[in-house]
């Protein structure tokens, strides 16, 4: 077991966000969290990794590092890309002697190449496109080696070519590191190629719980209408 | 029964508390953040957990790049000051006196606090929208989930850039101000660089001096603090990068008139 959630709640300003959720994620496996806009996947991401508090339930992840890649890829503009993968490497408290410089320098290397951005170090990231971007913030990720890899919407304003190389990434981390994932996604060909699982919430609650192949077969209501991209159907906009 | 214009009125007025309160809650909060990072902040310092390239390069950006502008501004004020009294006094027999004037007057007052404005507008607004802009791109997120403490990686070494560069700031821009001084001096009056420089000697007393560089001190810190706090607090988008940018240069102002009072009276009262 790698990510365990257990009647996970969270209210702001007293409007329940995510409303007594439980599921879990196994080393080696990817879960898929669907949704509407604002139906509060991105803010189980938030809770995992502890960049919000929980109100109340559980969550109980494997010992080793979390890490996220973020929807805007959120590189250090500052910094070039030999910089942001290596920024653990050199500013946490446990990591920031460990390493000499070559071993950085052999690091990063390493780390681009495994998603396929080789030469690119001393660029900055107002220099790539947004997929090279997105791929430098995988590769700053894993440099930690993590246990837990958490995705937000790895694939938004991407097209459709860039897209499907970023899923490929995404499931060659996988393989490579064995950690347990969870991909924040609207976009089907994300969540058929990457996701072993998945789980649609809908107003805070799982509605939906199974396989994309058991999503696609729409025996669901809530799977159907997001499936067919119906206004018809149990979900309506969230005001 | 109620008439219309009660109802306005109690309405009106319940507008204007909700909006009391609420700046009030905003004020209180901010206060909080500020004192709160600061004393993380100092934790570090004391502990020295900082990173010494960023230092460097806070200190280059806090220094040196707003070195023109704060030469500009003292300079301009003491060209203002002179050519406005130096012709006076000399008129009323007090030519001998135009140094002592503005050194006291540059050294006391002008040197600091002109310097202190300008690093507000700008290092203080720059500082802030920079921080506050890696909040609302998530990237002081990605700085915590990769187990870095922000407040280390980004107002340590911004805040102690303040407080060492603010006094190197002063001294520079002090000095400046007193060589424009002699220069408008002599373009304006018949008193000579001489005259001028042999009085400036006896307006230094090393009381002075040391009261400006714990002023300059105290300022560097406060605007770095402030700065770095508000746009740490920023939320939203571009609207919320611009009015953390804002309430940074509005807070550290009315900080630094603060501090200038708090010395004043503690030193010269």
């Amino acid at each position: 077991m790698s990510i365990k959630v257990k009647n996970l709640t969270k209210s702001f300003d007293g409007k329940n966000v995510i409303d007594n959720i439980s599921f879990e994620v196994h080393d080696g496996e990817t879960l898929a969290i669907v949704g509407f806009s604002g139906s509060g996947k991105s803010t189980v991401l938030k809770l995992i990794c502890g960049l919000i508090e929980k109100d109340g339930g559980e969550i109980i992840t494997s010992e080793g590092d979390i890490a996220m890649v973020f929807q805007y890829s959120a590189l250090f503009d500052s910094l070039n890309v030999a910089d942001n993968i290596s920024f653990a490497l050199r500013e946490r408290k446990d990591l920031r002697n460990k390493y000499k410089e070559e071993e950085l320098r052999s690091i990063v290397s390493q780390k681009l190449e495994l998603v396929g951005l080789k030469g690119i170090e001393s660029k900055f990231p107002s220099e790539l496109s947004g997929g090279m971007q997105k791929r430098v913030s995988f590769a700053r990720a894993i440099v930690t080696e993590p246990k837990t890899i958490l995705y937000d919407e790895p694939t938004a304003g991407l097209d459709p070519i860039s897209s499907t190389l970023i899923e490929d990434y995404i499931v060659r981390l996988q393989q490579e590191t064995n950690a347990a994932s969870i991909v924040v996604t609207h976009q089907m060909s994300t969540i058929t190629r990457t996701a072993n699982k998945l789980i649609m919430l809908y107003k805070g609650k799982i509605v939906f719980a199974g396989t994309p192949e058991e999503m696609l077969r729409q025996d669901n209501p809530y799977t159907k209408q997001f499936v067919t991209a119906s206004l018809e159907g149990p979900m309506h906009m969230l005001s | 029964m109620i008439t219309f214009k009660q109802y306005l009125r109690q309405s009106t007025t319940y507008k204007i508390f909700k909006i009391f309160i609420r700046e009030f809650v905003d004020f209180l909060t901010t206060f909080g953040d500020i004192v709160e990072n600061g004393l993380k902040t100092l934790r570090y310092i004391l502990t020295f957990q900082v990173n010494v390239k960023e230092l460097m390069d806070q200190c280059v950006r806090f220094g040196i790049s707003s070195l023109p502008i704060t030469l500009s501004i003292v300079g301009m004020t003491s060209i203002i000051v002179t050519s406005q009294v130096a012709s006076e006094m000399v008129k009323q027999g007090g030519g001998h006196f135009v140094g002592l004037l503005m050194s006291i007057l540059i050294i006391r007052e002008v040197g600091a606090i002109m310097s202190g404005f300008a690093i507000v507008s700008m290092i203080g607004s720059s500082l802030a929208s920079e921080i506050a802009t890696m909040r609302v791109t998530e990237q002081i997120d990605a700085i915590s989930v990769l187990d870095v403490d922000p407040i280390r990686y980004l107002f340590v070494p911004r805040i102690l850039s303040g407080i060492i560069m603010m006094p190197v700031i002063v001294i520079i821009a002090s000095a400046f101000g007193i060589l424009t001084g002699a220069l408008t001096t002599k373009l304006t009056t018949e008193l000579g660089y001489r005259a001028y420089f042999d009085s400036v000697w006896l307006g230094i007393y090393m009381k002075d001096l040391g009261v400006c560089l714990l002023k300059s001190i105290c300022f560097g810190g406060t605007i770095a603090l402030i700065s770095c706090a508000c746009g740490y607090q920023a939320s939203g988008g571009a609207k919320g990068v611009g009015l953390a940018t804002t309430k940074a240069v509005v807070w550290s102002f009315v900080a630094i008139v603060i501090w200038d009072m708090i010395f004043a009276i503690a030193f010269f009262f």
